[in-house]
C-alpha cells in the first residue's frame, strides 16, 4: 500500500498543493471574495488606520488601483462613476471620469474623481459597487447606464451560487488555481482564438450564449427592461441620501448593411429621460458623440472609446455640470451654497446626510 | 453514465472501495450491480436488451458445448428481459413502457425459448451449428431492428421513387441504445469462440453476464473476448499497488485526450462539417484535420480510461489504439486503430470468408467485403458504408499497385521510406475521415468543392482556428513522441519520476483548463 504514493505522485501532489496554498498566501487580497465573482458586498475597497480607503482588484472587481480619503476633504467635489468597461476606459487617466475631474480642477473647482467602473458588470453588479460607494460622501454619481452587461450579471450569479453550493460537480473548481486557469484560458485564449460565428454557431459555453441572446430581440428587451428597473433602484437609492446623479446612457456604433456606421442608445436614452428629475440629470453618449467623426472616436463596434472620445464626453459632463450648477448647487470652487438651492441637490459636504457613515 | 461526468467519479471510487473490501465471490455480484446502474443510468430500459443478448448468448454458448441447461432454466432465464420490462413498466411509470412494448419484450423471450427447444428436440446431428444460427440470428436482428430498421426502410423507399414508386411509409421512432454494437459483438464472438471450440463456454449466469456488461468497456469496447476477460473475472484479482498507478495513468491520459483535445478540436470540426457553414480551402483542411485528432483523442481517450478504470479493479483490458497515424500502409493503420473491431472482423468474417488463403482476387474481394460491413458498423449511414468502401479500396490499391506495395515494411525499425509513406497514409486517414464525418454524401460533395476554393475572404478567417487546434494537438504528439518507442500509448513508466510529475502536473492542468461541462463520446453513437 506505501508503493501506491510513488514520487511522481508525491510531485503532482506538492506542485498542487504548493501553487494553491501559494495563491492563497501570496495573493490572499486578490483571492478575497474572488468566488463572490462581483456580488462580494466589501470587496476591493480597503480601509487603512491613516483613514485612507484603497480600491484594488479583488473579488472579481478590476478596479483600477486607487486611493482617496475616507471623509471627503471639505469644499471637494467627490464624483464617484459606476459602470462597466466603458467608463473604465483604456486607463484610469484617459477615461472620462479621470478627465472630468482634470477638467473640473482645470476649470478651478476643486474635485476629485474616483472611477469605480468594472469591466463586465451590468445593472445588477453595479449596484452592489454604488452601495460600497455611497458609503464614503459622494458629492456627485455618475451612473454609467448599459443594458449590454445582463448575461454577464447572470453567468456570474450563477457561478458565485454554484461555488457556495455542495454539488460535486463543482468541487474541482474550489481549487483556486484550477478556477483562475479555467477562466484564464477561456477569456485570454478561446474568446480571441476562435472566431464568434464559430462560438456563437454551438454555444459551446456561456459567454457564446450571451452573444447569442444578444441576437435575440426578446433577450434585447429583458435586458432593456432589467437594465432600466434596477436603474430606476440606483437612482432612488442615490437620491434617498439626497445625493445629485448624472445618468450617462450608453450608445453603441454599429453599421448597417451598407457598411454606413450609425450610433445606437437600444432606446436607452428615451429611458434615462423619464428618469429626469430633481437632482437626477441625463447625459446622452449618442447626442454628444453623434456631431464627431465617430469611427475614430470608438474603438470598434462596441460602445468602448479611445480617448479622445473620452475627452468629449468629460467635456460635456462638465459642461452639465455648469449648466446645471443651480440645480446641482455647485457654483465654484470652494463655495458652499446652502440656502441658495434646495439641499437635496447641492454638491457639498454640508449636503451629506450622516456625514463619514454609510 | 459518462466517464466525464461528476456522477462516474462518485461511482467509480464507490465501486473500488467496495469491490477491495468484498470477498471474490462477492466482487462479480457487485461488479454486475454496479455494471447494470451504469448503464441503467441512460436509459433503464434498454438495460432489457443487454439482458436479451447475455441470456440468447448464455444458453446458446452451453448447447453449443452440448451442456444445455433444463428447459425451466432456460424459459426463466428467456424471461428475465421481459421482466425488467414488466419492473420498469409497472415501478416506473415515467420510463415511458407501453404495453406493446412489454409484450414485445416476452414475446422475443418466449420466442428464443421455443426456437432453443425446437432445435434441442429436433435437430439431431449438428446441433452445434443451429445453435450458432439461433445466436446469431437473434443477436443481430435485435441490433439490425434497432440501429439498421429506418436506415434500410428509408433507403428501400428512396429506391422505390428512384424508379417511380410512390410510398407514404413512416418510418418507426426507434431510439439507438447506447453501445449496442459492442456488446453484440462482443457476445457473438464469445459464442464463435466456442463453436469453434477456441474457448469454453462460461457455465457460471453471473460470471457470464458481467462479461457482457462489464462497465469500463459496455459502451465503447475495447470488444473483449471471452478467453480473456472470463478468466478474469472468475479467477478474481488480488489488490496489488500497481492496478492502482497503471489505471490512474491510464485514466489520467485518457481524461487529457478525451477533454482537453478532443473537446476542443471538436469546435471546429462540428463548425466545418456544419451544412449551415460555406466552406473554402483552408477551413475544409482545418475541419478535417480537427475531426482526425477529435476521433482519435475521443475514442482512445475513452479506451484509456475504460482499461484504467478496469485495471483499478485488477482486470485487463486489451489495448485498442496503437499510435495510428503513424502507420505507413492501410493494413497497419487498421493493426493500430480500434484494434479490437478490427481483429474481431478478421477472425469472425475474414478468415471464415477464406482470408487471404484463396486466389489473389478472393482476397482482395474478401478485404472489400469485410470493409464494407466494418463501415456499416459503425452507424446507419451510407457516408460510413462509403468509408468502409474507401479503406477497402486502399487495402487493395497497397496490395495491387507495386508501387504503394513497395511502401509496405514490417513493423520495425523506420525507414527513410516511412518518410514519405506516413504523410501519404496520414493523407489518405485524413480524407477517410472527411467521408466519415461527412453529414450526408452530398455534403461530402460540397467537402470536396471547397477544396478547389482557396480564397481566404470566402469565409471566416482561419489562422487563428489554427493556432487553436495546434495549441491542443501539439501537447497529444510532444506525449505520442514522449512514448512511441513503446507498446502502450499511455505508457510513461520509463520517463524519469520527476519528470513524469511533472507531465502529469501539466496533463491535469490542461484538463482542468478545459472547461466543465460534459461531453458525450462519438462512439457511444455506434
Amino acid at each position: 500500500m506505501k508503493r501506491l504514493i510513488t514520487p511522481a505522485c508525491l510531485t503532482v501532489l506538492c506542485l498542487l498543493v504548493l501553487a494553491e496554498v501559494g495563491a492563497r498566501v501570496f495573493f490572499a487580497e486578490d483571492i478575497s471574495g474572488r468566488f463572490d465573482y462581483g456580488y462580494n458586498p466589501q470587496a476591493g475597497f480597503a480601509e487603512h488606520a491613516d483613514g485612507t480607503v484603497e480600491l484594488f482588484r479583488a473579488g472579481g472587481r478590476r478596479f483600477y488601483p486607487q486611493t482617496f480619503q475616507r471623509q471627503r476633504p471639505p469644499g471637494v467635489l467627490r464624483i464617484m462613476t459606476v459602470g462597466d468597461s466603458v467608463p473604465r476606459g483604456p486607463s484610469l487617466k484617459g477615461a472620462y471620469p479621470g478627465l472630468l475631474g482634470q477638467e473640473l480642477r482645470r476649470r478651478d473647482i476643486p474635485a476629485e474623481s474616483i472611477n469605480l467602473a468594472v469591466p463586465g458588470y451590468g445593472a445588477r453588479r453595479c449596484q452592489i459597487v454604488l452601495r460600497q460607494a455611497l458609503q464614503y460622501n459622494p458629492s456627485l454619481i455618475i451612473l454609467h447606464f448599459d443594458d449590454y452587461n445582463k448575461w454577464e450579471d447572470e453567468r456570474e450569479w450563477r457561478r458565485s451560487q454554484e461555488f457556495k453550493g455542495w454539488h460535486p460537480r463543482h468541487w474541482l473548481m474550489k481549487l483556486f488555481i484550477f478556477r483562475r486557469l479555467y477562466e484564464a484560458k477561456m477569456e485570454k485564449v478561446f474568446w480571441p482564438l476562435v472566431p464568434e460565428e464559430v462560438r456563437l454557431r454551438y454555444a459551446v459555453n456561456d459567454a457564446d450564449a450571451q452573444v447569442a441572446a444578444g441576437a435575440d430581440p426578446k433577450e434585447v428587451a429583458a435586458r432593456i427592461k432589467l437594465a432600466y428597473d434596477t436603474a430606476v433602484e440606483n437612482v432612488a437609492l442615490v437620491r434617498q441620501r439626497q445625493i445629485p446623479i448624472i445618468l450617462v446612457t450608453q450608445c453603441r456604433l454599429e453599421e448597417d448593411a451598407q457598411h454606413r456606421l450609425y450610433l445606437t442608445d437600444h432606446g436607452l436614452d428615451q429611458l434615462g429621460e423619464s428618469l429626469k428629475g430633481p437632482g437626477v440629470f441625463h447625459v446622452s453618449m449618442k447626442k454628444v458623440l453623434s456631431g464627431q467623426d465617430i469611427k475614430s472616436i470608438f474603438t470598434n463596434f462596441s460602445g468602448h472609446l479611445h480617448q479622445a472620445g473620452h475627452q468629449v464626453l468629460a467635456n460635456a459632463i462638465c459642461e452639465k455640470i455648469k449648466a446645471e450648477r443651480a440645480a446641482l448647487g455647485q457654483t465654484g470652487p470652494n463655495v458652499a451654497v446652502a440656502g441658495t438651492s434646495p439641499a437635496p441637490q447641492t454638491l457639498t459636504p454640508e449636503a451629506d446626510p450622516v456625514p463619514g457613515k454609510p | 453514465m459518462s466517464f466525464v461526468s461528476w456522477q462516474y467519479f462518485i461511482f467509480l471510487p464507490a465501486v473500488l472501495i467496495l469491490y477491495w473490501l468484498l470477498p471474490a465471490r462477492r466482487r462479480l455480484l457487485l461488479l454486475l450491480a454496479g455494471s447494470y446502474f451504469f448503464y441503467a443510468c441512460w436509459d433503464v430500459r434498454f438495460l432489457a436488451l443487454v439482458l436479451a443478448t447475455t441470456v440468447i448468448d448464455y444458453n446458446c454458448g452451453l448447447a453449443i458445448a452440448g451442456r444445455e441447461n433444463r428447459p425451466w432454466q432456460v424459459l426463466g432465464l428467456s424471461l428475465l428481459p421481459g421482466a425488467w420490462v414488466l419492473g420498469c413498466y409497472v415501478l416506473l411509470p415515467q420510463a415511458g413502457i407501453t404495453a406493446s412494448l412489454l409484450s414485445i419484450s416476452l414475446g422475443v423471450g418466449l420466442a428464443f425459448f421455443g426456437a432453443h427447444e425446437l432445435i434441442r428436440r429436433l435437430v439431431k446431428d449438428q446441433r452445434a451449428k443451429y445453435y450458432l444460427v439461433l445466436s446469431v440470428v437473434f443477436c443481430l436482428a435485435i441490433l439490425g431492428f434497432f440501429k439498421y430498421c429506418n436506415f434500410f426502410v428509408d433507403s428501400f423507399k428512396s429506391l422505390l421513387q428512384g424508379v417511380g414508386f410512390t410510398s407514404d411509409w413512416s418510418l418507426l421512432k426507434i431510439i439507438l441504445p447506447v453501445g449496442i454494437s459492442f456488446y453484440t459483438f462482443q457476445s457473438l464472438g464469445y459464442v464463435i469462440d466456442i463453436y469453434r471450440e477456441h474457448s469454453p463456454p462460461c457455465a457460471d449466469f453471473l460470471t457470464f453476464a458481467t462479461f457482457d456488461a462489464f462497465f469500463p468497456q459496455m459502451v465503447s469496447g475495447p470488444i473483449e473476448r471471452g478467453k480473456n476477460l472470463i478468466p478474469q473475472l472468475e479467477q478474481g484479482a488480488s489488490f496489488r499497488d500497481s492496478h492502482i498507478q497503471d489505471g490512474l495513468r491510464l485514466m489520467l491520459v485518457g481524461f487529457f485526450k478525451k477533454i482537453f483535445v478532443a473537446d476542443n478540436c471538436a469546435i471546429l470540426a462540428n463548425y466545418a462539417f456544419d451544412p449551415q457553414t460555406s466552406l473554402n480551402g483552408y477551413w475544409a483542411v482545418l475541419g478535417v484535420v480537427a475531426f482526425a485528432f477529435q476521433i482519435y483523442s475521443d475514442f482512445s481517450g475513452y479506451t484509456d480510461i475504460a482499461r484504467g478504470s478496469a485495471k483499478l479493479l485488477g482486470i485487463d483490458l486489451m489495448e485498442n489504439f496503437r499510435f495510428p497515424y503513424f502507420s505507413r500502409t492501410p493494413s497497419e493503420f487498421w493493426g493500430r486503430w480500434h484494434i479490437s473491431l478490427s481483429t474481431w472482423f478478421r477472425d469472425y468474417l475474414y478468415i471464415p470468408l477464406g482470408g487471404n488463403r484463396g486466389a489473389r482476387w478472393e482476397t482482395l474481394r474478401n478485404l472489400a467485403i469485410v470493409m464494407v460491413l466494418a463501415g456499416l458498423w459503425h452507424g446507419a449511414n451510407w457516408v460510413f458504408v462509403l468509408w468502409g468502401a474507401y479503406h477497402g479500396a486502399l487495402l487493395i490499391l497497397y496490395r495491387v499497385l507495386p508501387a504503394f506495395n513497395r511502401l509496405q515494411t514490417k513493423d520495425g525499425p523506420w525507414a527513410w521510406r516511412d518518410l514519405l509513406a506516413v504523410p501519404l497514409m496520414l493523407l489518405f486517414t485524413f480524407v477517410g475521415w472527411a467521408i466519415f464525418r461527412s453529414p450526408s454524401i452530398s455534403h461530402l460533395g460540397l467537402w470536396f468543392g471547397a477544396l478547389g476554393n482557396w480564397n481566404p475572404a470566402a469565409t471566416l478567417s482561419w489562422q487563428s482556428s489554427a493556432l487553436w487546434l495546434a495549441i491542443h494537438v501539439a501537447p497529444l504528439l510532444l506525449l505520442q513522441i514522449l512514448t512511441c518507442k513503446y507498446r502502450d500509448e499511455a505508457s510513461l513508466a520509463h520517463v524519469p519520476w520527476a519528470a513524469r510529475g511533472l507531465i502529469y502536473t501539466l496533463m491535469i492542468l490542461l484538463i482542468v483548463s478545459s472547461g466543465e461541462q460534459d461531453k458525450e463520446f462519438i462512439y457511444f453513437q455506434f
